[in-house]
């Protein structure tokens, strides 16, 4: 039971992206269409999942001291080893959109943060299921996101246009503004369907803290809330 | 003793340990690299081919085998039944909005920009951007002969019009030019070609990188088509 609870955690109650708002620079910047983002996603889970076993199979031997280095050339490794696997046999459209930001997923705090948060507490079993679990969350986000943003922009999902007329593609959401917009679309969604669900079990919902109007003094409802 | 192991403060330990740990990343690095390094180059090569076939006519040798460089531009000869009938030429300018920009060319042995094919009146030339970084949306527009799918046309086969590039008024305005004196330069500088408002410096980049590989082969051709006519194995 509690192997599928950590299986799940990643995907929705503890989404790296949605909930816990880590791992911002690939999300922004890769997803421009959905290809992109599913592709970013694949390759952050790969890693992950990788970086959780090792890291568990030696979390008894590694020095406490020295624990975040290790961690860190076990999961530069795995990045490097993707990275010329990806050279390989990708797509190389993929892999030139993607770029820079495939080296880039060592300094993925989504990694580093399963590995000293989950992966060095844990047996590999526990461990592969919750990389599975938080790349799968991530990877869902990630084409969630690219899906949304390509769709607005041309009208098309996968590089396959659905809407035939659609013929200029409205920048905006392509761009780096429409990142912003699209994801601050996406959290408050997040919390509004966790809210109404808290509502019809009953309970009070607290969003996570930083999600809310707790923090913001821009408008009144920062101010009203405190009240 | 994992535990000793585990608490321990000795830097030499420390260290050492350290020091494994990169060894032992080191050697899977080290396989991996050794693994993919072929169907890497592999993989590059079939791009560089890709592009070849977009922009030659039908060739039945490797033209991207024997190649020859000039000013910077390499030269790909495209055989049939052991003749050069057609060349492709790859070289880039750094004078693209941010940075680089790459083409590939397909010239006639005159000299002239290849026309692929007539579709619709329109000549379409064998110019195709195969490396840029452009804004979206407006450089890009210059750059890109990009195939749209649709959610009709991923259900049918693939037609006549499919295996060819799409047009591009701005690349294809160099159908049939050949290289002179004088480069090619937009309306906008006192020029003949074509530009895009909004897109003025990426358009001057194509112009130029066009012309740049025109011009090497106007001024090398007798070079470039005795070193390209060899014979080379047919597939």
């Amino acid at each position: 039971m509690s192997l599928i609870k950590d299986f799940t955690n990643g995907i929705w109650k503890e989404n790296p992206v949605l909930v816990m708002l880590l791992g911002m620079c690939p999300t922004l910047a890769v997803t421009s269409n959905a290809e992109n983002g599913l592709s970013m996603g694949i390759a952050t889970t790969c890693v992950l999942v990788g970086c959780n076993i090792v890291i568990s199979l030696i979390r008894n031997i590694v020095p406490k001291k020295i624990r975040i280095p290790v961690y860190i050339v076990v999961i530069a490794a795995f990045v490097t080893v993707v990275k010329l696997l990806m050279d390989a046999y990708a797509p190389p459209a993929i892999n030139r959109s993607l770029g820079i930001f495939i080296p880039l997923i060592v300094v993925n705090c989504i990694v580093l943060g399963r590995a000293e948060a989950f992966a060095s507490k844990n047996g590999p079993l526990r461990s592969a299921l919750d990389g599975i679990g938080m790349g799968l969350g991530f990877a869902l986000a990630l084409t969630a996101l690219g899906g949304t943003r390509e769709f607005l922009a041309s009208g098309s999902l996968f590089q396959v246009k659905i809407i035939t007329a659609w013929k200029d593609d409205f920048m905006l959401w392509t761009s780096a503004p429409g990142a912003f917009i699209i994801l601050g679309c996406f959290l408050a969604g997040m919390n509004w369907l966790n809210m109404r669900r808290a509502v019809k079990r009953g309970e009070l919902y607290v969003p996570p803290q930083g999600m809310d109007c707790r923090h913001c003094r821009l408008c009144d409802l920062g101010r009203r809330d405190e009240e | 003793m994992s535990l000793k192991l585990k608490d321990t403060e000795n830097i030499w330990v420390l260290g050492l340990f350290l020091g494994l740990c990169g060894a032992a990343a080191a050697l899977v690095l080290a396989y991996f690299d050794d693994l993919t390094r072929a169907p890497i180059s592999k993989m590059k090569m079939l791009e560089v081919d890709n592009a070849l076939r977009e922009v030659l006519p039908a060739f039945d040798n490797s033209p991207g085998i024997n190649v020859c460089r000039k000013d910077g531009v390499t030269f790909y000869g495209a055989q049939r039944n052991g003749k050069l009938i057609a060349v492709a030429a790859s070289g880039d300018s750094m004078k693209g909005y941010s940075g680089r920009i790459a083409a590939m060319v397909g010239l006639n042995l005159d000299g002239k920009v290849r026309t692929i094919a007539i579709v619709d009146g329109k000549k379409l030339a064998a110019v195709l951007i195969t490396e840029q970084n452009e804004t979206p949306g407006l450089g890009t527009v210059v750059c890109e002969r990009k195939r749209q799918k649709t959610i009709f046309s991923i259900f049918k086969k693939p037609g006549k019009a499919a295996a060819l590039p799409p047009p591009n008024p701005i690349l294809d305005q160099f159908a049939g030019r050949s290289a002179g004196a004088t480069p090619w330069r937009v309306i906008k500088d006192g020029g003949k070609c074509d530009y895009l408002t909004g897109a003025t410096i990426s358009s001057r980049a194509v112009t130029g990188v066009v012309y740049r590989i025109a011009h090497a082969f106007a001024a090398h051709r007798q070079e470039i088509i005795a070193r390209l006519s060899q014979p080379q194995p047919q597939n």
